[in-house]
């Protein structure tokens, strides 16, 4: 790809909920201090499932709605409001009264399953013939419906891509929100992605037996599967020049965005990460950096046995093994939607405070990236960090961000 | 830059092709206590059977098949083009609601250890366009985009974004999606399913590209993020969505449902009626074919300019502009 760098788009506000905590300074801190979110799920049904546990949020409190308007909104958009309100306000974007101070913002949003769990209950209801409250269940399935419930409760109005790229999906928004700022479609973008725990995919992903039975541990050798979690992440991009117009506090530089799509197998990564390494070149070519300039790298590792011995085959390839690498998978679970939004957060809190995420549960490591994966209390010593996601579909993609 | 059209592909029940050469589509009735009509694609047709014989595809949903279709379609009166250069943009609203209510339904009967493993895959929003991309050879960027009707406006605009960028020398904007009777519930539910509303399915493709010969009708503005809660704010989105075109152009009559009551309200005097007999509504698809309906009438008509309204049901509204050079 050529792209075009002379608008440089800067990341002036971020937030995120995990099931470490709610806010990017908790689960940050959860993180580093090596913890792990996995508990019995009760968020929803599982029993008869062959695994039970994953990381389930806490949902928050959202004094700023009444009780009613949080008992219609589905789970997914509970998560996002408190990112969300995090981001906006960090970006100096919120008035007095909780309002967005642009009326027109623009979104770039991604999800896999929207408000699936209305969904389920309205088939439900459909199935046993029951009546009532099937048209709120089935407003509050949407995937727009999540970001509809943005617009109305920060008050404001905008374009509204949602990119549904399976597990990618997060990053693409990200990317897509920075594409369009190059291209001057727009000035300021609100991007990120969420995703809430719903039975339809939990037990999708037990039949595919992805899951692990135990502890989730990204590029061990002894590895068994991933851990479903959920959560929101967003940031706030504009362009350097808006940024500076109204004088914003810019914590970072989306400097590169690469993306391709691996046609192998429906839901395996071609074995030698053939496409991740093309998307993640394009990053760098865009960021007009090299490899070895980019300090760390917050890996996809679902902790599968095949995703990640494709990933680090990419990695050994084209970066040297002073690049730091983890997965914060098997603290915060695969958020699907909202990983690559909530993992480009973390990477960016790597940039913010020098210390990085230490690869968690970690055994017999997977010998290709030994040497690379983080230990704990390691600190970052460069000004780049690379985030990258894969999906089902073949999607991948890899964001670059450095300091501003 | 100019944005041209270079081609297009219609998969519906009235036919495989440019709707100049449709046909009525024959209705099917679907529904227990009252029935209704609707549009079905007959899934015997060669031109969707040959899909189901590639080998990815054997298990893939219909989506997946209408998809390629039109795709197809869309490329083969393109042949020279380069395919590694070529991006895909698809438009959802319902996606694969076949076997996500399948899979679900397995669940809920058979219980959640008997959930099946090959369905699964299939439900995902990304499937078909993944199918698409391997099937067709194709190495441009992708992405699966959902939302209502409109977002089929929001994948011009992204294919528009890649184009200015150089990402993609080419970029294949689909709309597709599939019948299931619990659609006509959902919808029956939510007071969006009125009298005389043909529930369909199918896809529409329109191939755009930035190696313009001046000629061809281009893609010259989308006015997207016209969001609304209530009929008032609907009314509001809609007059300021058409807003961003001149006055004095003309509308494509788009609208179904509860929204062609606003249609003629704010379209009053402009509007360009559409042939009725090609059309069933089916979200993203429709929003397709409608576009491509529209751009024939451009040529057919030697008008200059039309907008094309694409009238949400749930979210927003959102219009486009195309411009024939050679009117």
């Amino acid at each position: 790809m050529t792209l075009p760098s002379s608008r440089r788009v800067t990341i002036t506000g971020y937030g995120c909920l995990t099931a470490l905590g709610v806010g990017s300074v908790s689960t940050w801190q959860s993180l580093i201090l090596g913890q792990s979110a996995r508990v019995p799920i009760t968020a929803i049904p599982v029993h008869g499932c062959r695994v039970t546990k994953g990381a389930q949020a806490t949902l928050p409190n959202l004094p700023h709605l009444s009780a009613k308007q949080v008992e219609r909104m589905s789970r997914a958009s509970r998560l996002i409001h408190p990112a969300a309100r995090e981001a906006l306000s960090m970006a100096d974007l919120l008035s007095g009264d909780g309002s967005c101070r642009l009326p027109r913002l623009e979104t770039s949003i991604s999800t896999t399953a929207g408000g699936m769990e209305k969904g389920e209950q309205f088939l439900q209801k459909v199935w046993k013939g029951q009546r009532g409250n099937r048209a709120t269940l089935i407003a509050q399935y949407q995937a727009q419906q999540q970001i509809a419930d943005l617009q109305r409760d920060f008050n404001f109005r905008g374009p509204a891509t949602i990119i549904s790229n399976a597990c990618a999906g997060g990053a693409n928004a990200i990317g897509h929100a920075a594409d369009l700022i190059r291209s001057g479609m727009a000035d300021i973008v609100l991007a990120g992605g969420f995703d809430a725990l719903c039975e339809l995919v939990y037990c999708g992903f037990d039949s595919l037996l992805t899951l692990a039975p135990e502890a989730c541990r990204p590029f061990d050798r002894g590895r068994n599967g991933l851990m479903l979690g959920e959560g929101a992440a967003l940031m706030v991009l504009e362009s350097e020049e808006h940024a500076f117009k109204r004088g914003a506090t810019i914590h970072g530089i989306v400097a590169g965005y690469g993306h391709a799509t691996d046609t192998f197998h429906l839901t395996q990564p071609h074995q030698e990460g053939v496409i991740l390494e093309q998307a993640m070149r394009q990053a760098l070519d865009q960021a007009g950096l090299s490899a070895s300039e980019v300090g760390y790298i917050n890996a996809h590792g679902t902790g599968t046995p095949i995703n990640d011995i494709s990933e680090a085959k990419a990695f050994r390839r084209l970066f040297p093994v002073s690049t730091r690498l983890s997965s914060t998978k098997a603290a915060i679970g695969h958020t699907l939607g909202a990983a690559g939004a909530i993992e480009a957060v973390l990477s960016l809190l790597a940039l913010k405070t020098g210390l990085l995420p230490p690869q968690l549960n970690l055994q017999d490591p997977e010998p290709d990236v030994m040497e690379m994966l983080v230990q704990q209390g390691e600190q970052l010593t460069m000004r780049s960090v690379m985030s990258v996601n894969l999906g089902f579909g073949g999607s991948n993609a890899a964001l670059i961000l450095t300091h501003s | 830059m100019k944005i041209e059209v270079l081609s297009s592909g219609h998969v519906s029940a009235s036919g495989f092709a440019a709707s100049a050469t449709l046909n009525d589509a024959v209705c099917q009735r679907v529904g227990c206590k009252t029935s209704h009509p609707v549009a079905l694609l007959d899934s015997m047709a060669p031109e969707l059977r040959r899909w189901s014989q590639v080998p990815r595809l054997r298990r893939a949903s219909a989506i997946s098949y209408f998809m390629l279709e039109a795709a197809h379609q869309a490329l083969e009166a393109a042949p020279e083009i380069d395919r590694s250069r070529v991006g895909v943009v698809a438009s959802f609203f319902l996606g694969c609601i076949v076997y996500t209510v399948r899979f679900y339904k397995q669940i809920t009967e058979d219980g959640r250890r008997y959930a099946s493993p090959i369905l699964f895959p299939e439900t995902v929003f990304n499937t078909p366009v993944s199918h698409l991309v391997s099937t067709l050879g194709l190495g441009g960027p992708v992405y699966s985009q959902v939302g209502d009707k409109s977002c089929w406006a929001t994948a011009l605009r992204t294919a528009e974004c890649w184009l200015r960028l150089g990402s993609a020398d080419h970029v294949l904007v689909l709309g597709a999606e599939e019948f299931d009777p619990q659609v006509l519930e959902a919808l029956r539910s939510t007071g969006l399913h009125t009298r005389g509303m043909v529930l369909g399915e199918g896809a529409g493709a329109l191939l755009l590209t930035s190696q313009s010969n001046g000629k061809r009708v281009q893609l010259t503005g989308v006015a997207d993020g016209y969001g609304f809660a209530n009929k008032a704010q609907a009314m509001d989105a809609s007059r300021n969505s058409l807003a961003e075109f001149p006055r004095e152009l003309p509308i494509l009559s788009t609208a179904t449902g509860w929204t062609q009551s606003i249609e003629a309200s704010v379209a009053k005097g402009r509007l360009l009626k559409r042939d009725e007999r090609c059309f069933s509504e089916a979200f993203t698809a429709r929003a397709a074919w409608d576009t491509i309906h529209g751009i024939e009438l451009l040529k057919k008509n030697h008008l200059e300019d039309l907008v094309i309204p694409y009238w949400g049901l749930t979210q927003q509204f959102a219009c486009a502009r195309f411009t024939n050079p050679s009117a």
